[in-house]
């Protein structure tokens, strides 16, 4: 039973949810080697995601990203827009899902030189995301930064629209030690290049906190900004956009949950984010997406700065400062 | 020398909860509803969080 009102309960929810989502996933363990190993050879002729740090330092800089999501809001307070009539100078980092629309709005790597996009799932379903003509049209000014078990026709996509591509691990199984995949797929990768090996995050999930990882680890960005990070969804968004948003990740005509049904309440929880003094609806994959991020950001350094100018969501707590979109971007400028 | 700046040991993070705010009628759900729930709505969407006792390591690795 979760019973979400009670600490112990929360931490109790999170481990059956982790538990669960890695259950699940190791089911497609098998399609994850085979990923690997039809990626091996361009992982051997392509750049590791750490050369796209400015010096191979550990130094952290005095500079800022913005990580782009899909969510909700990012329509709603017309961010795109914003930033696109910016003269903002730091990162944009794309996750996948958001890379076209971003594109779209006019917020392109020729106005934005510090571009990125970020592929961590290891399923073809991603396809789609790079399935698009103008990405081709400024893939060769955007650096992508792909999972090693990324599906070959995903990053083959990205490829092909001159996107240049750099690699990392996801870690997953690497605390089982020397015979993880996540240990014999490093020592594979050394065996011909990248000598000192290859980046290796925690996705937290999803794109989005990869992508977060991505801003402070490896770009080593001090100050990293949410829009579209909501993990949740409006309350004014209608059943039906819930489940046309499902349709695109899984392509399936599923019926997830009736409003009839009973249980309804405990599939979609009702969250008051009192940042943005506005409610916000969590599904149980937002619920996972969020737990594993709150508890990210406050372990984060202590030099680090986390900004969520989504202006609705899931995402408030400690070590976040919440703030408008249009502050951030008078704020700050790289 | 002193300074103002808390240090954080990732290895002594204690988690805690947050789910104070929750404001429907909403309590129980079976760990079998969740998987059926994330099987249905896309898992191959989404990908799993990495845990071990190495703490530090659940952050990243610079080189691996």
């Amino acid at each position: 039973m979760f019973v979400l009102d009670m600490s112990e309960n929360t931490i109790s929810l999170q481990n059956i949810m982790e538990e669960s989502m890695k259950r699940i996933h190791n089911q497609s363990y098998d399609e994850w080697i085979q990923n690997f190993a039809l990626n091996l050879e361009n992982i051997w002729n392509e750049p590791s995601a750490k050369e796209l740090e400015f010096n191979n330092t550990t130094k952290q800089y005095n500079r800022s990203a913005i990580v782009i999501g899909r969510g909700p809001s990012i329509r709603k307070h017309r961010h795109l827009q914003l930033l696109a009539q910016s003269d903002y100078q730091g990162s944009i980092i794309c996750t996948d899902g958001s890379l076209a629309s971003v594109l779209e709005a006019g917020i392109t790597p020729k106005k934005f030189p510090k571009f990125y996009v970020i592929t961590i799932d290891p399923y073809q379903i991603i396809e789609k995301f790079y399935d698009n003509s103008i990405i081709a049209e400024f893939g060769s000014e955007i650096n992508g930064i792909f999972s090693t078990i990324t599906h070959p026709k995903v990053v083959n996509l990205a490829r092909n629209a001159q996107i240049k591509i750099h690699w990392l691990h996801t870690l997953f199984d690497y605390n089982e030690g020397e015979k993880s995949f996540n240990h014999i797929s490093s020592m594979m990768v050394r065996a011909k290049k990248h000598k000192n090996g290859l980046p290796a995050i925690q996705t937290g999930g999803n794109a989005g906190t990869s992508s977060w990882f991505v801003a402070w680890r490896i770009l080593k960005n001090n100050t990293v900004a949410l829009i579209g990070i909501n993990h949740g969804w409006e309350e004014e968004d209608t059943s039906e956009m819930i489940r046309s948003h499902q349709r695109q990740i899984t392509q399936e005509n599923v019926e997830l949950v009736t409003k009839n049904d009973p249980k309804f309440n405990n599939y979609f929880k009702k969250i008051h984010n009192p940042d943005f003094n506005c409610d916000t609806i969590v599904d149980p994959l937002y619920q996972f997406y969020r737990m594993a991020l709150l508890e990210f950001i406050e372990r984060s350094p202590s030099w680090l700065k986390t900004i969520n100018a989504t202006e609705g969501g899931s995402i408030f707590g400690r070590r976040i400062t919440s703030m408008k979109f249009e502050s951030f971007l008078k704020e700050f400028h790289c | 020398m002193k300074t103002n700046f808390k240090k954080i040991d990732p290895d002594i993070y204690e988690k805690h909860g947050e789910y104070e705010e929750i404001k429907n009628n909403s309590s129980e759900l079976t760990q079998k509803e969740f998987e059926e729930f994330i099987i249905k709505s896309g898992a191959r969407g989404s990908f799993m969080v990495y845990r071990t006792d190495k703490k530090d390591q659940e952050l990243g690795i610079d080189e691996l």
